[in-house]
C-alpha cells in the first residue's frame, strides 16, 4: 500500500507541475526605456518561441526603418525634434508572453505607440490592455479580421496595416478557381465547368479559422464551381501531420490551401510529397514568404504557390521596385540574410508611426489615433491599393494589392525560387501543372 | 466511413512510427524514475538536444545521420550523467518539490542554451534514403520509417538484454526495487543513479536523432510537447514500467493516428488524454503500475 500511495503522491505531483509548466513562467524581454526627445516605439514581437523566426525578422525591420528615420535627423513633432527610440516587447510567441511584454511596454517604459503583433491569437489576448489604455497600435503581423473588428473592446486605436484573413483567403480562392482550376480541368480533358476539389487544412486558431471562413465565403458569394472535400484542422506548433494528410488525401483534392505558420507549413509539405504521396498542388498563406520557407522546402517546394505581398526572391514590377531593392540590401548587408514579409510590414508600420505623430504634431496618445484614422503615407515597400498606406475605412484597414507566386526548384543550383503568375499586370509566368501532378479524381467520362 | 485497407495500414504505420519516439522518451522517464524515483520533467529538452547534436555533427562531417546515433547517444549519455551529477544529485532525497522545481529550471536553462548555441530558428535533417520507397501492395512506404522502427526495436531489445542478462543490469534492477538493499549488498547506488539517468538521455537523444532524420522541424521549444506525452505515457503504462512505457507509447501513436484520421487533427493530443483519464479512473496505478501490498 505504500509504494501504491508514493505511486499516486507522483503521479498528483507531474499533474500540479504539469499546470505550473504550461501556465509559463519565463519573464518578458524588453530593453528599458530613456527620458529625452524622443518618440518611444514598443515594437512587440516573438524573439523567442516558436514564432521566433517571424520575431526576429519583424525586430530587425523595425530597427531598420528607426535608424533610417534618425539618420535623416528624426522627426519634427511641434516645432521640436524627436528621434525614434525602439522598445523591444518579446511575446514569447504565447498568448501569456504577449501580455506581459504589452503590459511592461506601456506601464512600465511607457511607449507612445505600438508597432508589430504577431499571431491573432497572441494579439487577441493583449489587445484589452491596449484598449484599456488607448495606445495606438498599428498591427502589421496577425491577420485575424477580429483585430479591428470585435465589438467586445474598443478597436478605435488599433490599426491593421497588413491584409487579413478575409483578403488572402479570398484573393487565393478566385486565383483557384481562375487559373488552376482551368489549367487542371484542360490538362486532363475535363469539362471547363467541372468544379475543383479543394482541401483546406487549418490551424485551429483565429487565423486558420479565418482563412477557412473567407475561402467558403469567397466561394458561395461568388458561387464559384469549388467543392471543399475537406477541412481538417490542426492544433498550433504541430510537426507531424502524417495522418493528417492521410486522411486529406483519402478525399482526393485537385488542390491543398493549408493556412498554416512557417514551421507547420514546411513539414507538412514535405510529408505531403516524401511520405504520404499526396502529389497535388500546395498553396500557402503569405506569412510563410520567407527565406526559410524556401530553404526548409527545397525540392518538395517545386510547383507549390504562395501569395504574397512581399517577397525575398521576387520584385513585382512598378513604382516601388527600386526601394524594395533598396531595402533587401540595407537588410542583407546589415544582418546577413534576406528580409521576410512580416518584416516588410513592420519596417512600414515604424514609419507610418513616426508620420502619425509628426502630423498629430504631439505624441499624445488621443492626438496620434486621430492623425493615424486620416493619414495617407505614399506607399513604400509593399505594393498599395491606391499608392497610399492609409486606414481610413471603418475597419481601419490599410489595402494591399496581393499576388500570387509559383516556386520552381532549380536542380542545378539547388535553390527553390518563385515567380509571379497573378495578377496579369504583374506576371512574369504563367502558373505551370508540373509532371508529377495527379488531379483529385480521375475522369469517368 | 468505408477505409481502403491502404489506407488503415498507413495510418497504423503513422502512428507505430510516432509510438517509437513516445517510448524511446517514456523509456527513458521511467528508467530514471524506477531507480531514482525522480521524474525529470527536462526530459523533452533531452530530445531537442539530440536533434541539434545530431544536426551539428552532420553539418560538420555529411555523415548519414542514422550513423550518427553512434555519436549522440554517447554525447546524450555522459550529459544525463552530468546532469544527475551536478543538478539532481544535491536534491535527490529532499521534498519532490525540489526535485520537479529543479527539473522546470533545468528545461529553461536548455532551451535558452540551445537558443544561444544554435539560434532559435527552426532546423531540419534530410535522410539520404528520402527517396527511397518500398511498395508494400496496398501502399508505398518510405525506408526512413522501416528504419526507424527498426532502430528503436534494436535499441530497446540491447536495453533489454543490459537490465536482463549484465551484472549491471542486476545491479540497476536491484537498485530500482529496494535501495537500502541493494546498499547493504555492497551495489554503488549512486552510480547506478547517474547511469540509469545517462542511458534515460542516452534514449531521449537517439529519440531526437530519429524525430530529426524523419522530416519533423525542431527547434530549442520543441520539448515540451513530446515530453507532456511521454509523461502520460508513464503514467498509463504505470510509473517504473518499461513494459507499460513500450505499450503505452505505441498505443499513445495509434490512438493518436486514428483519432487524427477519424475526428480530425484537433483531437490529436487530446484523445489520447481522454483515454489516460479514463486509464486513472479505472486503475490509478496504470496498466502495469505495481499495486503494493
Amino acid at each position: 500500500m505504500g509504494r501504491d500511495r508514493d505511486s499516486m503522491k507522483i503521479t498528483y505531483l507531474i499533474l500540479i507541475a504539469g499546470l505550473v509548466l504550461g501556465a509559463g513562467l519565463v519573464a518578458g524581454c524588453s530593453t528599458p526605456g530613456e527620458a529625452g526627445d524622443a518618440l518611444k516605439i514598443g515594437v512587440v514581437a516573438s524573439m523567442t518561441g516558436p514564432a521566433s523566426t517571424t520575431g526576429r525578422d519583424m525586430w530587425q525591420s523595425a530597427q531598420l526603418a528607426a535608424d533610417e528615420i534618425n539618420a535623416e535627423g528624426g522627426i519634427t513633432v511641434g516645432g521640436k525634434n524627436m528621434t525614434i527610440e525602439l522598445v523591444q516587447g518579446d511575446d514569447e510567441s504565447t498568448r501569456e508572453g504577449g501580455i506581459k511584454a504589452v503590459t511592461k511596454m506601456i506601464t512600465d517604459d511607457r511607449v507612445d505607440l505600438l508597432v508589430g503583433g504577431f499571431s491573432s491569437a497572441v494579439v487577441t489576448a493583449h489587445q484589452s490592455i491596449v484598449a484599456e489604455k488607448g495606445v495606438p497600435y498599428i498591427v502589421t503581423g496577425a491577420s485575424s479580421p477580429t483585430i479591428t473588428r470585435r465589438t467586445d473592446i474598443n478597436t478605435s486605436m488599433i490599426f491593421h496595416h497588413c491584409p487579413t484573413t478575409d483578403d488572402y483567403g479570398a484573393k487565393t480562392t478566385i486565383f483557384v478557381d481562375e487559373v488552376i482550376r482551368p489549367a487542371v480541368n484542360a490538362q486532363f480533358g475535363r469539362p471547363e465547368a467541372q468544379p475543383l476539389r479543394l482541401a483546406v487544412i487549418y490551424q485551429d486558431s483565429p487565423y486558420g479559422k479565418g482563412v477557412l471562413e473567407a475561402v467558403n465565403e469567397t466561394i458561395a458569394e461568388n458561387r464559384l464551381p469549388i467543392e471543399i472535400v475537406a477541412e481538417e484542422g490542426y492544433k498550433m506548433g504541430e510537426t507531424d501531420f502524417r495522418s493528417l494528410l492521410t486522411s486529406v488525401k483519402a478525399t482526393r483534392p485537385d488542390v491543398a490551401y493549408p493556412a498554416a505558420f512557417l514551421n507547420e507549413q514546411v513539414p507538412m509539405l514535405t510529408q505531403a510529397r516524401r511520405d504520404v504521396g499526396l502529389d497535388t498542388i500546395f498553396l500557402a498563406v503569405e506569412c510563410n514568404d520567407d527565406p526559410d520557407y524556401y530553404r526548409g522546402l527545397g525540392q518538395y517546394g517545386d510547383a507549390s504557390v504562395i501569395e504574397s505581398r512581399f517577397s525575398p526572391y521576387a520584385v513585382p514590377r512598378g513604382a516601388i521596385s527600386a526601394r524594395v531593392e533598396q531595402y533587401r540590401n540595407d537588410y542583407q548587408s546589415r544582418y546577413g540574410g534576406f528580409p521576410g514579409m512580416m518584416g516588410a510590414s513592420t519596417y512600414e508600420g515604424v514609419y507610418v508611426a513616426a508620420a502619425a505623430v509628426e502630423k498629430a504634431g504631439t505624441a499624445e496618445k488621443a492626438e496620434v489615433i486621430t492623425a493615424l484614422t486620416t493619414i495617407a503615407v505614399p506607399e513604400m515597400i509593399e505594393s498599395m491599393e491606391g499608392g497610399v498606406i492609409s486606414f481610413a475605412n471603418p475597419f481601419r484597414e490599410s489595402r494591399s494589392n496581393l499576388y500570387m507566386e509559383q516556386l520552381h526548384w532549380d536542380a542545378a543550383t539547388q535553390e527553390l525560387r518563385p515567380t509571379i503568375v497573378w495578377p496579369d499586370e504583374l506576371k512574369e509566368t504563367e502558373f505551370q501543372l508540373p509532371g508529377w501532378y495527379r488531379p483529385g479524381e480521375r475522369v469517368t467520362r | 466511413m468505408a477505409i481502403d485497407p491502404g489506407t488503415l495500414l498507413q495510418i497504423l504505420f503513422w502512428g507505430l512510427y510516432a509510438g517509437c519516439i513516445y517510448i524511446l522518451l517514456a523509456t527513458g522517464v521511467n528508467l530514471i524514475f524506477g531507480v531514482m524515483k525522480t521524474v525529470n520533467f527536462a526530459h523533452g529538452t533531452l530530445l531537442m538536444l539530440g536533434a541539434y547534436v545530431t544536426w551539428s555533427f552532420f553539418v560538420a562531417t555529411g555523415i548519414n545521420p542514422y550513423l550518427l546515433l553512434g555519436a549522440t547517444i554517447p554525447v546524450l549519455l555522459l550529459f544525463g550523467v552530468a546532469i544527475e551529477r551536478l543538478a539532481f544529485r544535491p536534491v535527490l532525497g529532499s521534498h519532490k518539490l525540489n526535485e520537479i522545481f529543479l527539473s522546470i529550471g533545468l528545461i529553461y536553462l536548455f532551451e535558452n542554451g540551445a537558443a544561444l548555441i544554435w539560434g532559435s530558428d527552426y532546423q531540419s535533417l534530410r535522410s539520404p534514403f528520402e527517396s527511397v520507397v518500398i511498395d508494400l501492395g496496398g501502399f508505398s512506404l518510405p525506408l526512413d520509417y522501416l528504419i526507424i522502427i527498426l532502430a528503436t526495436a534494436g535499441m530497446l531489445a540491447g536495453l533489454s538484454v543490459l537490465l536482463r542478462r549484465t551484472r549491471f543490469g542486476l545491479a540497476l534492477r536491484a537498485t530500482s526495487q529496494n535501495r537500502k538493499a541493494a546498499q547493504l549488498s555492497g551495489i554503488n547506488v549512486e552510480r547506478m543513479d547517474m547511469l540509469a539517468f545517462g542511458i534515460g538521455a542516452a534514449l531521449a537523444g537517439a529519440a531526437g536523432t530519429l524525430w530529426a532524420v524523419s522530416g519533423q522541424v525542431f527547434d530549442p521549444y520543441m520539448g515540451s510537447v513530446p515530453a507532456v506525452k511521454a509523461f502520460a505515457i508513464v503514467i498509463l503504462g504505470g510509473l517504473g514500467s518499461i513494459p507499460g512505457a513500450i505499450l503505452g507509447g505505441l498505443f499513445y501513436g495509434v490512438a493518436e493516428s486514428a483519432a487524427t484520421y477519424t475526428l480530425g487533427g484537433a483531437w490529436k493530443d487530446a484523445i489520447s488524454f481522454v483515454v489516460l483519464i479514463a486509464v486513472l479512473v479505472i486503475r490509478p496505478t496504470g496498466l502495469f503500475g505495481e499495486r503494493g501490498e
